[in-house]
């Protein structure tokens, strides 16, 4: 469809543009990778080995900037990321691939039931107003949600792993235990994953319990509603399949941003509990002007996104006829 | 100072400085003499020893582990996770000594000798040394590695072939190394600070600046077991030449990447090395199990006050002075760094782990202490009278009134800093702070675009190499360019001199009188004020492990980033 095939040339377009500035942007902060390793080494490296490594790390200042944009473009359609500065000379490629899995598993299931999650009971709040779930769930959830996360993580620790001790208090899995598909790890996985998983589920239920809510109320009232209300259709039908249905389209739009951003990971969640995902990785990079590293994420993050939101048009097309063109009015 | 990948005393520490082994100890006889290795043991009578147990490392690293075992690879981030485990040096160096103690202890070589004129050092290696794959340890390899370094100079962290001019091998089992003259103070980072690779791997890996090294092959006590970004296994290695050693079966390194999990975990399980900053330690850990539980903070280099010398009216000495009496060292220590980083003294020379490099006379004739009306007397002799808001003011009018920049993300800085300027404004000095990114902070401090600074260099196992980090006039630069160490740009021929003496003579008596003229630059000319001394990050119960170093038997340095010394801890620990 043409709907469609104008999306796409958007899509590539904004691809080139995240690009450009994901290379120009790191190099227009202060101080370099070169300077921040010398303040770590504090005068402990001949300043011939601190020349070697410039070059080895590939922070050649004396190459010319466009050159280097060309070589850029070049390497990342090749899939060639690089050499890390932070973890060097381990590729950045195998350092991503060794954190994704954590994040998508963690920031991504979560991410699906807490939407699931909100959805659901936004939609039965709105159903039964004035009842017990609309008039404690949505304010006591949205509270939760502004409570900061560092905090609340950290309570949970306290509680449910200090106190309690139901939960271990951080990493992905055992210490020490080898990495294999078994029951017995998958267990470990799931023990581990149990309380950020909870931290992150019930500080972000709120914002999608509270759209969904409104907008099954707005969507309550069409007039379609009430004539299946006239048809004796049950309940149950009317509040999932004919207002339901309806009412969670804004959202599709939003859950598909979120999932996007799932790659940049729960910073706050890997620090609070020590988890290996790409959030801190990425703090690393920029902290350590980890020039391949940050580009490397940047770029995947920006991907994620963009072919989020691409997917969100298409389902956006694809569930609300009314977005497919001029034949309805 | 063993390692100088981290920088000791910050609650929030941005990464490990490459381990740094203690510099050149001095030699207590005449360099020409032979030494003899004698293997540390720990003084514990091995009456029935009991073997096993799991051992979990708990440190902050600030960063994830890579999995990359090389031994050559910069710490940007965290010490390579090899050295000490895996990997070993030739000697181990003990920078805390106490008399009667051994200074240098042979690890894969068991003696030394200097030639005449300290020209030339020859290693005699350990026989029977073993790597994990079962071929021995030749001095090939020894030679081979050497030479690698020199080949690809990335790999040069301690900086050997600064002094080296050839290594090669003598005999079978001898490495003899040509050096140039003034190289007795790198005995450390040729001895101490070069992990010794396999010749029949590393010959075949290409270019070993980017060589990942995945399945480490070494000497060590322990070989690597399993390897994740969260955790890595260490297990014991039973062909280890220390018969018998080590005791225990298994480390656990787990990667945190904040504080205060990490603290979570030191405070509940026994069974751990700590290496934590912890507020309030006495009622978060000791309390908790105080028959057992202890800690102790050794010194490691001081956080000084940089004083931009290129910049009037700083560049007057009475000012600098001056500035030292002004600022209570005991509060900022307290109230700044919970009381774990003890006052420094003004000859930048760290107490008492030092004290046998002290000039106490000298240091006691000057006099500096907590002062405020010396401070106040001192700027009014020098000429600077005091306007009518309290700040002195120079004779052309204008204030005394200065920006002192620090790293905003180290919260214990930021407060010492705080303290600092306060006293300061006292008597009379106006003092802004700037607390910047770690990125603009070091852009400014490097090329000595700031009034005052708050900062530190590394050390080593004398006062000698944090002294000359920060005086020399070669380890400074114009303003404008990058300096390495010497950010406030001291310079004088005086102080070059001294330290290039020091560096000629293996006399003890002889460095111990220029080590005292070297206390008379710092005390006369005030270049750097050293507020408080930082110190290792250490923690440790016996209720499971004993064999743990101690202020009273500090056979290492404890901390569990500081390498070569954790390999000597590793081999004395045992089950209780």
């Amino acid at each position: 469809m043409a709907v469609i095939a104008r999306r796409l040339v958007f899509f590539v377009i904004t691809l080139w543009a995240a690009l450009t500035i994901n290379f120009f942007l790191p190099r227009l902060m202060p101080g370099g990778p070169v300077l921040a390793m010398m303040s770590r080494f504090r005068g402990h490296v001949t300043p011939q080995a601190m020349r070697s490594l410039e070059l080895a790390f590939g922070v050649d200042i004396h190459e010319n900037l466009l050159a280097q944009y060309i070589q850029y473009l070049g390497d990342i359609a090749q899939g060639r990321f690089g050499l890390s500065v932070s973890f060097f000379p381990v590729p950045v490629a195998q350092i991503l691939m060794q954190a994704l899995p954590w994040t998508l598993g963690l920031i991504g299931v979560t991410t699906i039931i807490s939407f699931a999650l909100g959805t659901l009971i936004g939609m039965v709040a709105a159903w039964r107003r004035g009842g017990l779930a609309d008039s404690v769930l949505p304010p006591v959830l949205v509270v939760v949600s502004a409570f900061p996360y560092f905090w609340f993580g950290l309570i949970c620790i306290y509680l449910f792993s200090a106190g309690l001790g139901w939960f271990p208090s951080g990493f992905a899995y055992d210490l020490g235990s080898p990495v294999a598909l078994s029951w017995s790890f998958a267990g470990q996985v799931l023990r581990h994953a149990a309380l950020p998983a909870f931290t992150i589920t019930i500080t972000s239920i709120g914002g999608w319990l509270l759209t969904m809510r409104n907008n099954m109320i707005a969507t309550l009232s069409e007039d379609y509603v009430r004539m299946a209300r006239a048809k004796g259709l049950s309940p149950l039908r009317i509040m999932v399949l004919y207002a339901g249905r309806n009412a969670v389209l804004p959202n599709i739009t939003g859950f598909a941003l979120s999932l996007g951003f799932v790659l940049s990971g729960a910073l706050l969640t890997e620090i609070v509990f020590t988890y290996p995902g790409l959030g801190y990785l990425l703090y690393q990079a920029v902290v350590g002007e980890d020039y391949p590293l940050m580009q490397a994420i940047f770029l995947l993050i920006t991907v994620a996104v963009l072919a989020a939101v691409l997917l969100a048009d298409v389902a956006n097309v694809l569930l609300d006829p009314r977005t497919r063109g001029h034949q309805y009015r | 100072m063993i390692g100088f990948l981290r920088i000791p005393g910050s609650a929030r520490r941005p990464a490990w400085p490459a381990a740094l082994l203690v510099a050149a100890i001095v030699l207590s006889s005449t360099g020409a003499g032979a030494r003899t290795a004698v293997a540390t043991r720990a003084a514990v009578a091995p009456v029935a020893i009991k073997r096993g147990g799991t051992l979990k490392i708990v440190t902050e690293l600030g960063a994830l582990w890579s999995c990359n075992f090389s031994p050559f690879v910069p710490p940007v981030n965290a010490t390579p996770d090899s050295w000490g485990f895996i990997y070993e040096p030739l000697y181990f160096v003990n920078g805390f000594a106490k008399p009667g103690m051994p200074v240098e202890t042979g690890m894969l070589a068991t003696s030394y000798r200097w030639g005449a004129g300290a020209r030339t050092l020859t290693f005699t290696l350990r026989p029977g040394v073993r790597w994990s794959d079962g071929q021995p340890l030749t001095a090939a390899d020894v030679v081979f590695t050497f030479n690698m370094i020199k080949k690809y100079p990335a790999l040069d962290l301690a900086g050997a072939w600064q002094v080296l001019t050839s290594v090669a091998q003598q005999g079978t089992d001898k490495v003899v190394m040509t050096l140039k003259p003034g190289a007795v103070p790198s005995f450390p980072s040729i001895a101490e600070q070069t992990y010794i690779v396999a010749q029949h791997i590393w010959s075949r890996v290409g270019n070993p600046t980017t060589y990942v090294d995945k399945a480490p092959v070494g000497t060590g006590p322990v070989l690597m077991q399993q390897c994740t970004p969260q955790n890595i296994t260490y297990v014991r290695n039973p062909d280890y030449w220390q018969p018998g050693r080590p005791y225990i079966d298994k480390i656990l390194f787990p990667a945190y990447t904040s504080n205060p999990p990490a603290n979570l975990d030191l405070s509940r399980d026994p069974g751990d090395w700590g290496g934590q900053f912890m507020p309030s330690i006495q009622s978060y850990y000791i309390a908790k199990d105080p028959q057992y539980r202890h800690y102790w903070f050794p010194p490691a280099s001081n956080n000084d006050v940089f004083i931009n010398l290129t910049r009037a009216p700083l560049s007057a000495r009475a000012l600098r002075q001056a500035m030292v009496y002004a600022i209570d060292k005991q509060r900022v220590s307290l109230i700044g760094e919970y009381g774990y980083e003890p006052p420094a003294d003004q000859t930048g020379v760290l107490l008492p782990v030092f004290g046998r490099w002290y000039d106490k006379a000298l240091a006691d004739s000057y006099g500096y202490r907590y002062d405020p009306q010396k401070a106040i007397s001192l700027l009014q002799q020098a000429g600077f009278t005091r306007g009518s808001s309290g700040i002195f003011q120079t004779k052309d009018g204008k204030p005394l009134s200065f920006s002192m920049i620090v790293i905003a993300g180290n919260t214990d800085s930021v407060a010492c800093v705080k303290i600092v300027s306060d006293d300061l404004r006292k008597v009379g000095i106006d003092v802004k702070i700037e607390a910047l990114s770690g990125d603009a902070f070091n852009a400014r401090l490097f090329t000595g675009d700031y009034d005052l600074a708050w900062s530190g260099v590394g050390g080593g196992i004398t006062p000698y190499y944090e002294l000359r980090n920060l005086l020399d006039s070669a380890n400074t630069a114009p303003i404008g360019k990058t300096a390495a160490t010497n950010w406030e740009r001291y310079r004088s021929a005086e102080a070059d001199g001294l330290f290039d003496a020091f560096a000629h003579t293996t006399d003890s008596a002889k460095q111990r009188k220029i080590m005292g003229q070297i206390e008379n630059v710092m005390l006369r000319d005030v270049p750097v004020i050293p507020v408080v001394q930082g110190v290792w990050w250490f923690q440790w119960s016996d209720r499971v492990f004993v064999g743990w170093p101690t202020p009273q038997n500090p056979y290492a340095n404890p901390c569990p980033y500081c390498a070569p010394d954790l390999d000597i801890v590793i081999n004395n620990l045992h089950l209780r």
